[in-house]
Parts: C-alpha cells; sequence; structure tokens
C-alpha cells in the first residue's frame, strides 16, 4: 500500500515551497534555499536504508546532484517538491543495492527490493520526526551540542570528549543528559 | 543523586547502543530512561556538519558553473561532497589483518567456515594476495599473504553468529581442529564453542544468549587479545586511539579476566594470557578521524613507528605503530576515493 499525499495547494507552506522551487528552476543559484529546507529530511531517510554513514553521505550527494540536475523537469501537480526529492532518494537507494549486488555478487544477497519510490504514511512520518530531531540539535546550547556531535557523530569516548573541552567526565555525562532531555522536550512540545 | 544517576545510567546505554553491546547493568532500562533512549538512537544518524557544509558548497560550485546538469547521468558522476567520513566504507573503526601463508586458502576458509563473502582482491604480479577483504556478517577481515617485512602473524577473533553449533561444525568441517565445542557454560554467559583454523588463527565462535543486541545487531567480527600485563593495553588504547573501556573484569589479584574497549563504532577484547590461550601478536586497522593526531598519540604513549603518515594510492592517509606488546596498528583516515 502506497501512499500519496495530495499537496496542500492553498497552505502558505506551499505557497512559499513553489515560489522556491521557481525561483530555483529560473535561477539554478538560488538552489540552496530548497537544500537548507529539505537537507534533514533527504538525509534521514538515506542514513535509515544505508548501511553506514559512508553510503548514506554519498547517496545523499548523489540525490542532491540529480535533483539539482533535473529540477526543471519538476512540475508542481500533486506532488510536493519533498515528496519528489524522497523519490529521487528511494530510487537511489534501490539503484545502490543493484550497484552493490553487482559489484559483489553473494548467494546470500536478499532480492532486489520492489521498485515502489512511493513512501508508506508512516514511514513518512518517521522521516519528519527523524530530520526534526536533527534540526533541533542545532538550537541546543553550543556546549550540548558540541558534546552531541562529539559523542554521537564523531563518536568519542566521555574521557576523550572531557579533555577537548577541559571539562570533567561527570560534566560531560550531565551535559549529555541534559541535550538529549532538552531535544526530547522539544519534541514533545509540538515542535515534532 | 537520582539526577546524576541518570546521566550515568544514559551513558551506558550509549556506550552500549554506539556498538550494539550488551547494556551494563544488564537489567531492565528504568521508565525515565526509555523515552531518552529513542532520542539517541536517532542522534546516532546525525548528519555530519562539515558534511552538510561540504555538499552545500559542492552544489553552489555547480551552479555558478552552469553543470549542474552534467551531474544527472548516474551515480558514478555524481561525485561525493569532498568531505567524506573517516571509515572506508564496509569497514567499521578496528578490523583485524590477518598476515598469512596461502591467503587464497583462507579466503576459502572463511567462505566454507564461516560464510564470509569475498569482497576484494588484488594479487601480486606473482600470483599472491597483496590485499584482500572478506566480510562477515556486518563485519569484515583484511588479509594478506606475508612477506619478510610482514611475516605470518596468526590472529584471535571472537566471531558472533546465529547458531554456534552450526558454524563450529562447519568450520571444523572445513579442517579447523577444535579447541572446544560450544557450551553453554562459558564464563560470557553466551553458548560458545573455539576453533583453531590450518594457519593458527582462533576463532572463538559466540551465540548471543539471554540478551538483546542494539537495532543495528551485534559485531559480527571482534578480535581479540590475550596479552601478559594485559592491565598495561588499557591506559596506551585510551591515550593513543581515544578508546574507551566498557568493562573489564579483574581476578582479586588484578589480572584482566576480560575486557571489552570501544574504539569509535567497534570493539576488541583482552584478556591475561592463560593455558592455551598465549600472547598472539597481530594487526589491526584501524579508522580513526585524523590518522596524524593519532599517529603522535600513539608514539606518546609508548608505540614505535612503523611508517610515517602517508596520502596511499588507494585513497587513505595512513601510518602504522607498534605497541609494547608486539600488536601492530594500522592507522587510517579514508580520504574518498
Amino acid at each position: 500500500m502506497a501512499t500519496r499525499r495530495p499537496a496542500r495547494k492553498g497552505s502558505p507552506q506551499a505557497a512559499d515551497e513553489r515560489g522556491l522551487v521557481q525561483a530555483a528552476q529560473s535561477d539554478p543559484a538560488k538552489f540552496d534555499a530548497l537544500y537548507e529546507l529539505h537537507f534533514e529530511r533527504v538525509y534521514a531517510f538515506l542514513a535509515s536504508r544505508a548501511r553506514d554513514r559512508a553510503t548514506a553521505e554519498d547517496l545523499t550527494s548523489e540525490v542532491f546532484q540529480k535533483a539539482l540536475a533535473n529540477l526543471n523537469r519538476y512540475e508542481w501537480r500533486d506532488v510536493p517538491f519533498a515528496a519528489w526529492l524522497l523519490r529521487i532518494a528511494a530510487n537511489s537507494v534501490i539503484d545502490h543495492a543493484k550497484r552493490s549486488a553487482r559489484e559483489f555478487p553473494s548467494p546470500e544477497d536478499p532480492p532486489e527490493p520492489v521498485a515502489d519510490p512511493y513512501l508508506q504514511a508512516s514511514e513518512l512520518r518517521a522521516i519528519e520526526h527523524r530530520a526534526q530531531l536533527f534540526r533541533l540539535v542545532g538550537q541546543l546550547p553550543e556546549v550540548q551540542k558540541q558534546v552531541v556531535y562529539e559523542r554521537f557523530v564523531e563518536q568519542r569516548s566521555i574521557r576523550e570528549i572531557a579533555q577537548r573541552l577541559g571539562k570533567t567526565e561527570g560534566a560531560i555525562k550531565q551535559l549529555q543528559l541534559r541535550a538529549v532531555q532538552n531535544l526530547r522536550a522539544q519534541m514533545e512540545g509540538g515542535h515534532g | 543523586m537520582a539526577k546524576r544517576s541518570l546521566a550515568l545510567q544514559l551513558d551506558e546505554a550509549v556506550q552500549a547502543m554506539l556498538v550494539s553491546l550488551r547494556p551494563r547493568p544488564e537489567e531492565a532500562p528504568g521508565r525515565e530512561l526509555v523515552p531518552l533512549m529513542r532520542v539517541a538512537q536517532v542522534l546516532r544518524d546525525l548528519p555530519r556538519e562539515e558534511f552538510r557544509a561540504a555538499l552545500k558548497s559542492d552544489l553552489q560550485r555547480r551552479t555558478s558553473m552552469n553543470e549542474g546538469t552534467a551531474a544527472a547521468s548516474g551515480a558514478g558522476a555524481a561525485g561525493p561532497a569532498r568531505a567524506v567520513h573517516y571509515q572506508r566504507p564496509g569497514l567499521t573503526s578496528i578490523t583485524p589483518y590477518i598476515i598469512v601463508r596461502g591467503g587464497a586458502q583462507l579466503i576459502e576458509f572463511l567462505k566454507t567456515a564461516f560464510g564470509g563473502v569475498e569482497q576484494m582482491r588484488m594479487p601480486t604480479p606473482d600470483g599472491l594476495i597483496m590485499h584482500a577483504e572478506v566480510a562477515i556478517g556486518n563485519g569484515a577481515i583484511e588479509l594478506s599473504d606475508g612477506s619478510d617485512a610482514y611475516p605470518a602473524a596468526p590472529t584471535a577473533i571472537h566471531l558472533y553468529v546465529d547458531d554456534a553449533d552450526a558454524t563450529y561444525d562447519s568450520a571444523v568441517q572445513a579442517g579447523a581442529t577444535s579447541i572446544y565445542a560450544p557450551t553453554d557454560d562459558h564464563p560470557s554467559g553466551d553458548r560458545q564453542g573455539a576453533v583453531k583454523d590450518q594457519f593458527g588463527n582462533h576463532w572463538y565462535i559466540a551465540m548471543i544468549k539471554g540478551w538483546t543486541p542494539g537495532p543495528e545487531g551485534l559485531r559480527s567480527v571482534q578480535p581479540y587479545l590475550h596479552l601478559r600485563e594485559a592491565h598495561k593495553m588499557i591506559p596506551f588504547l585510551e591515550a593513543a586511539f581515544g578508546a574507551e573501556a566498557m568493562g573489564v573484569h579483574k581476578s582479586p589479584e588484578g589480572a584482566v579476566l576480560h575486557g571489552t574497549i570501544r574504539i569509535g563504532n567497534a570493539t576488541l577484547e583482552i584478556d591475561e594470557a592463560h593455558g592455551e590461550f598465549q600472547p598472539m601478536p597481530c594487526h589491526l586497522h584501524v579508522y580513526v578521524p585524523d590518522t596524524d593526531a593519532v599517529y603522535a598519540q600513539a608514539l606518546r604513549a609508548g608505540a614505535t613507528s612503523i611508517e610515517t603518515p602517508q596520502d596511499k594510492p588507494y585513497g587513505d592517509r595512513a601510518a602504522g605503530v607498534k605497541d609494547a606488546f608486539g600488536n601492530s596498528w594500522f592507522i587510517a583516515t579514508y580520504l574518498g576515493r
């Protein structure tokens, strides 16, 4: 059961986005604004599908490069721009799986994924939730943000982070807790 | 006190999550912890700021050069933004690098015994193996044929599999000899058996019992170092690699009975050499964010240099050091294809 989400043609958000797309179609230098709006969404989807961070990054690059190259083919009919991007992303995941299977054939490879670039509504909600959380990290107090990046992205040890930031290990653990609690509170506060 | 306790609980759960290991303490997570861990699990996929900025610059460059349309011709043309992740795709932070006599035969053994999948094989002009990679589960083994500079060095590896008994049987059928048959009485609490292959490598074949790994599953391949004065390895790894001791059990006399050490997103295990499990100085391939910094830290922590940091033709910046126990550490940062 694939789900298409009808465009909310009347909403101010849709109108804004339509304006951004039209601006970028006439001047590709304005693609920036669309990138800023959708980066987290595309990355959240691809990170959940890729086996490692490097692959998620490669695929994210691929999606935005394809979107930029094909921007003039996008028509604002019944598909919001985010859905168009996620469809490119879903196709990129399928292409990547096929390339990997060709490169490293294995009898244990799972069957090729069904080429269904329409995402389930539940999956779209999960992507939005993850993307929103990624955005909220940027709004954390600077030191909490730093701890989150060092711990979860760079995967440094508490001791190493403590040394780098000139704090005690206990202080870093408290900052980690406060950051995660803040993010949880904001997600539950209606921003998600 | 309660607040501090929650900070500790969260950190232990985060540590376990980062490498999909058994959480400590092992009791069910508290009501307060569960929603926090849901947030933490999403944070594990948080994009790197450097990548976000690099991709933006890359797209800007394409638009300013009016070459956007040139990128449409498939994935091969879509070069990644320049700020790449430091780990080579397909490898984790720690991969055993087995130097062996008979590399081709070892590859066959890994395929037959453990369902390994050959990912790469680079032959030398005389038909030996210069470098090969075999994926096992969600981990990998790298290997090459030995040389005068790099003699054969058997390695001990803890292998987590779905069925310890079946894997043990297939390893024995593939030519390995039994060290002990799978048992539920192993001190780890898991079901575990052990074999030695025809090249001298030890394989501790385990199946988790009574606990659940993180969402990505357990690391299938973990190097296992049997060491004399094993407790001295921990401060070395902490100082050189920013490693984190995730659980070290000692005897009343202070000998390390078992220790799990995390570097990045992978772990290795250590214990005090005993009985049949004597030191086997080996080679380990470690991906780090900054090869030059880790190389310098390792030397300051007492390692000796094998090779100074250099950009390699295969796309890594790499260096080598030897620790006081005789293990070689190939330190690398992936620079992109």
